[in-house]
Formats: C-alpha cells, sequence, structure tokens
C-alpha cells in the first residue's frame, strides 16, 4: 500500500507529480521550490484575492500565499460589486489573476533547481492555527458571510476527505476539473487533495464535453473528473467518448440515480458523490448508482434541529448550522430531505429568496414584485412584478448588477397586481396559479401568431 | 435591425426552443446583438445546453480552445456562421 498517499506535500517524495501544466508535469521538489520563492515576491498585505483561472496558477498562488503568511480571499462570484465590497471590508489585500505575470518566469529554463530536494528546509511548517483561506458564502441579509479556514481545519479534513475519495484507488490519480477552484468543491476537490491526498492535478478547467474529452486524454491513468451534474448531463448526452476513467466526483447538486448509473454504465467508471458546504467542507459521501442514504465522515457529528442540522467537528473553528433537512438512518448514515425555504441551490451557488425578494423591491420604480421558484423541472427563478414604468429588461438589468447570473429570473413578467391577501402575505398556490395563468396566455398569443 | 438571414432564423428557433424562453419570439433575436451577458442575456447554463442542442442537431462537437469559439459564441450571426462553417 503506497504510505505516500495521504501525506501533506513536504512528507513526499520529490519526483512525485503534483500538477500537469501546459508545458508538461511539474513534481513536488519543483512546485515547493517555486512556492518558496513566489513567497518571496508577493505584494506585502494580509489578504489576496485568488483569481488564477489557470488551476496551477492559483494552486500555486494559493501555497505561496500560505508561506507568506497571507490569507486567501475566495469571493462568492465574480461580480465587480461583490469584489469591492470585500475589498471595503478587507482593505489590506491585493488580487492575482490571469493574464499571469509572476508564476510563469518561475518554471523558465533553468530558474529551478531540479534535483533539489523537496519538504526540508524548503519550507517551513504551517502552523496548525494559520488562517490560510477565507470562504464566502451568500447569507440572508445580503452581506457575503466569512467562512474561516485554518491550516489544521483544511489539512484534517482533506486527509480525511482522501481516505473517501481515493478508496480502491492503489496509484496516484490524475484529476481534472470542470469547476472553479475558488468555489469551495473545486478548492476541496482539485487544489487540497493535490496538497492533502497525494493526487496530481491539470491546469485545465474545460467546458465542452469534447474540451473534457481531450483534457482527459492528455493525462496519465488513473484518471478522476471532478464535476457537478448541469455537466456531465451534457457529458453524457453529447455522444462523446472519454477515455478510461477511473473515477467521476459529484457535487453542488443531487445526482440523480439514473444519470449517475448511466455515466458508470456508459462510461465504464464508478461515481463518488460528495455532500457539503462552504461552512463544513466535504461532509458525507455516496455511490449514488447504488444508494441513496449518505456515509458521514467520522470527523463529524449531526444533530437535528428545528429546519435544519447542526454539525460539530473537533477540526472546525465553530460548529455550523446548516438549513438542509436531514434524517438519520444508521450509525452515521442519513438520507436529505430537502433545505429549508428560503435557501435556494442553483448549479452550487447559495442563494436566499428573501435577500433576492428585498432586492427586487429595492429598484427605484418597483411597487410590488416576488421572485420565486416556479414548479416543474426547472432551476431557474421566474418573477412577477409591478412596475408601471419598466420593463423586464430593466429588472434584470438592474439584479445582474448585484446578483450572480444563476439566480437572475428568467421569465420575468410584469402584472398589474400581486395577489396578496390582507394580511399583505401572499399564499404559493395563489401566486403559482397567476404565474401558469400568464404563461398559457403567452402561449395561446405564440399560437394564434403562428398558426400551422 | 439587420434582417436575420433562413439559417439564423433556424439557429434563433433553436435558441428559443432549448432553452425555454418563453416572451420572445426567434424573429426578435437581432442577429448582432450580444448572446451572452447584455442583450439576450444568456449564462453559462445555457451556453452548455445551447452547445448540447448544437451538437444534436448539427453533428458537430463544439471546442472552447478553438480561438474561433470565443468569438462565435457571441451573437447570433456568429454563431450560425461558425456552426455552417463547421458542419459537414
Amino acid at each position: 500500500m503506497n504510505t505516500q498517499k495521504y501525506s501533506p506535500l513536504t512528507d513526499r517524495l520529490p519526483e512525485h507529480i503534483i500538477a500537469f501544466r501546459s508545458d508538461g508535469a511539474i513534481n513536488v521538489g519543483q512546485f515547493l521550490q517555486a512556492a518558496k520563492r513566489l513567497s518571496e515576491q508577493l505584494p506585502a498585505h494580509k489578504y489576496v484575492f485568488n483569481l488564477f483561472a489557470d488551476r496551477f496558477h492559483f494552486l500555486l498562488g494559493f501555497c505561496a500565499s500560505v508561506i507568506a503568511g497571507q490569507c486567501t480571499l475566495l469571493p462568492p462570484n465574480r461580480l465587480a460589486r461583490t469584489l469591492e465590497q470585500l475589498s471595503v471590508d478587507y482593505p489590506d489585500s491585493y488580487t492575482l489573476e490571469d493574464p499571469d505575470s509572476l508564476c510563469g518566469e518561475l518554471f523558465a529554463p533553468g530558474a529551478l533547481d531540479e534535483s533539489a530536494g523537496a519538504g526540508n528546509g524548503v519550507i517551513p511548517e504551517i502552523p496548525e492555527n494559520q488562517l490560510c483561506a477565507i470562504a464566502f458564502t451568500s447569507g440572508s441579509t445580503g452581506k457575503a458571510k466569512p467562512n474561516l479556514k485554518y491550516w489544521g481545519t483544511l489539512r484534517t479534513g482533506s486527509m480525511n476527505n482522501a481516505g473517501f475519495l481515493l478508496k480502491d484507488i492503489d496509484r496516484q490519480i490524475s484529476l481534472l476539473a470542470t469547476v472553479p477552484p475558488q468555489h469551495m468543491w473545486g478548492f476541496e476537490a482539485s487544489i487540497l487533495l493535490p496538497l492533502f491526498g497525494g493526487a496530481a492535478v491539470s491546469h485545465l478547467t474545460p467546458f465542452f464535453p469534447q474540451d473534457i474529452v481531450e483534457s482527459l486524454e492528455s493525462l496519465p491513468e488513473p484518471r478522476g473528473l471532478i464535476s457537478s451534474p448541469v455537466h456531465l448531463n451534457v457529458l453524457l448526452k453529447s455522444g462523446v467518448h472519454p477515455p478510461k476513467l477511473e473515477r467521476i466526483y459529484c457535487a453542488t447538486a443531487p445526482l440523480e440515480k439514473s444519470l449517475a448509473l448511466e455515466l458508470e454504465q456508459r462510461f465504464k467508471t464508478r461515481v463518488v458523490e460528495v455532500f457539503g458546504s462552504s461552512e463544513t467542507g466535504m461532509l458525507a459521501f455516496r455511490q449514488p448508482s447504488h444508494e441513496n442514504s449518505w456515509q458521514l465522515s467520522g470527523l463529524f457529528e449531526l444533530d437535528i434541529q428545528e429546519g435544519g442540522v447542526l454539525v460539530r467537528g473537533q477540526h472546525l473553528p465553530e460548529q455550523v448550522l446548516l438549513q438542509d433537512v436531514i434524517e438519520k438512518t444508521g450509525e452515521n448514515r442519513f438520507n436529505l430531505l430537502g433545505r429549508h425555504q428560503d435557501m435556494l441551490n442553483i448549479a452550487g451557488k447559495r442563494g436566499s429568496l428573501t435577500d433576492l425578494n428585498r432586492r427586487l423591491l429595492a429598484i427605484p420604480g418597483v411597487e410590488d414584485g416576488v421572485i420565486f421558484m416556479p414548479k416543474g423541472d426547472t432551476e431557474r427563478l421566474a418573477a412577477l412584478v409591478v412596475a408601471p414604468e419598466l420593463e423586464p429588461s430593466d429588472i434584470v438589468g438592474a439584479l445582474r448588477l448585484e446578483i450572480d447570473t444563476v439566480f437572475l429570473p428568467r421569465p420575468v413578467y410584469m402584472v398589474s397586481e400581486l395577489p396578496r391577501q390582507e394580511t399583505g402575505k401572499m399564499a404559493n398556490e395563489d401566486l403559482l396559479n397567476l404565474y401558469m395563468e400568464i404563461v398559457q396566455m403567452k402561449k395561446s398569443v405564440k399560437r394564434d401568431c403562428n398558426p400551422g | 435591425m439587420a434582417a436575420q438571414t433562413e439559417q439564423e432564423k433556424k439557429m434563433a428557433e433553436l435558441i428559443i426552443e432549448c432553452l425555454n424562453l418563453e416572451d420572445i419570439r426567434a424573429e426578435d433575436i437581432e442577429p448582432e446583438e450580444p448572446l451572452f451577458g447584455e442583450g439576450l442575456g444568456l449564462d453559462s447554463i445555457d451556453a452548455l445546453e445551447l452547445a448540447l442542442a448544437i451538437t444534436q442537431n448539427y453533428a458537430i462537437q463544439l471546442k472552447a480552445d478553438d480561438k474561433n469559439m470565443q468569438q462565435a459564441f457571441g451573437t447570433l450571426r456568429s454563431l450560425n456562421a461558425f456552426v455552417m462553417k463547421n458542419s459537414t
């Protein structure tokens, strides 16, 4: 059994591969040298926005920042307004982003000592209580909520995650992710797994199915694909033929059992699904083709509460209340029953209906309005708005400045009034009925205009 | 507004159908208006679904590293031109 597998970077052999970049593979020895050099060149600030799109740059930048004692900020989205607000809250900060000017020089021919060893003496040991990152999530008040990640939390969590994700794989896995490294799922799976779990990771973030296939083909076996249900569904339906794939890792939204089965059969692979949160990191695992219930990671304890679940872990800085409704089904096993009504999860992004509605009503010219999730197999919000002087495009245009695109309502219908009761409250049924009426009316108008 | 060609109209119909854009007609999509961000306001999830619909209807696989790809998805006109050029 390869005992190097779950070791932090500094314990690994220097010739062990950690990443694949456009110019070839980088081993641990080279990587640590580069990270140390980069740490000495970074601007001197307490916080850094790591917005690198290139996954290798992100990995290198993150490690260099840790060595330099800086804290990496992971914003919930890339909207200018979000970054501006965070810069106000964290003024002692700078930004790392592509196109890169720092990392490339480190790997110029002859720049690194090929024979240098890794670990010992190259970089200092990182204290458990060093604050290494802050992951921001959207809260119901509209302000991004900070979730502090200390080195000890990340290391303990990641080594435990590696035990689940790399189970039954006896060689080093090469990882490819379609999700960004700034999002907690991408961060833990594609950045921390190489750091603490002995994996190697590709610098690419492919989008179209053919790109995913070609990126996988560029990696040695065994290969692991880190992705999400939307992307995996399109990958399957597109008819492309990926090369041999050892694992597919999926998170951010529940994966349909039928989709998991089809992925396993067609691509001859195993699909491992992860349930977690930005606050807690990866929490539980399952193989969705075979099981509905989740296996809780041994690091955590769950206490069911009103409308949610309290999560505790010795490695967490504090306990966390998640708005997911669960039922325990056995020793360290549980079923996910749903989310508390206010909280949305669209394409892996968390949002609050309360917050979205507050922003809608704050738009000048809007007298009344509601953003909601219509019934049916849609992941998109809709809106009904009372604003005599405005068009739907005005509403969407105003919202676009402040909220992530996945939460932008579509369609937006202008109405003369909303079906509110005397108390001001609106019954869900009345809202959905009005919406369906409008949808039907629009459909019949279309039909009348396009006979045949 | 610039007039749509027959091919562009078909592409517009595909966009509307596969993305369930209810309150717009095919002929209303301006050929030179941005599809993503501003203009029609499509997002990355739409891009994936649209790419799939194009694969299924025109039998081509889209690739982002093709330098032309970024521009191709810019407008209805550029997308149609790209697809036509790459279909057999």
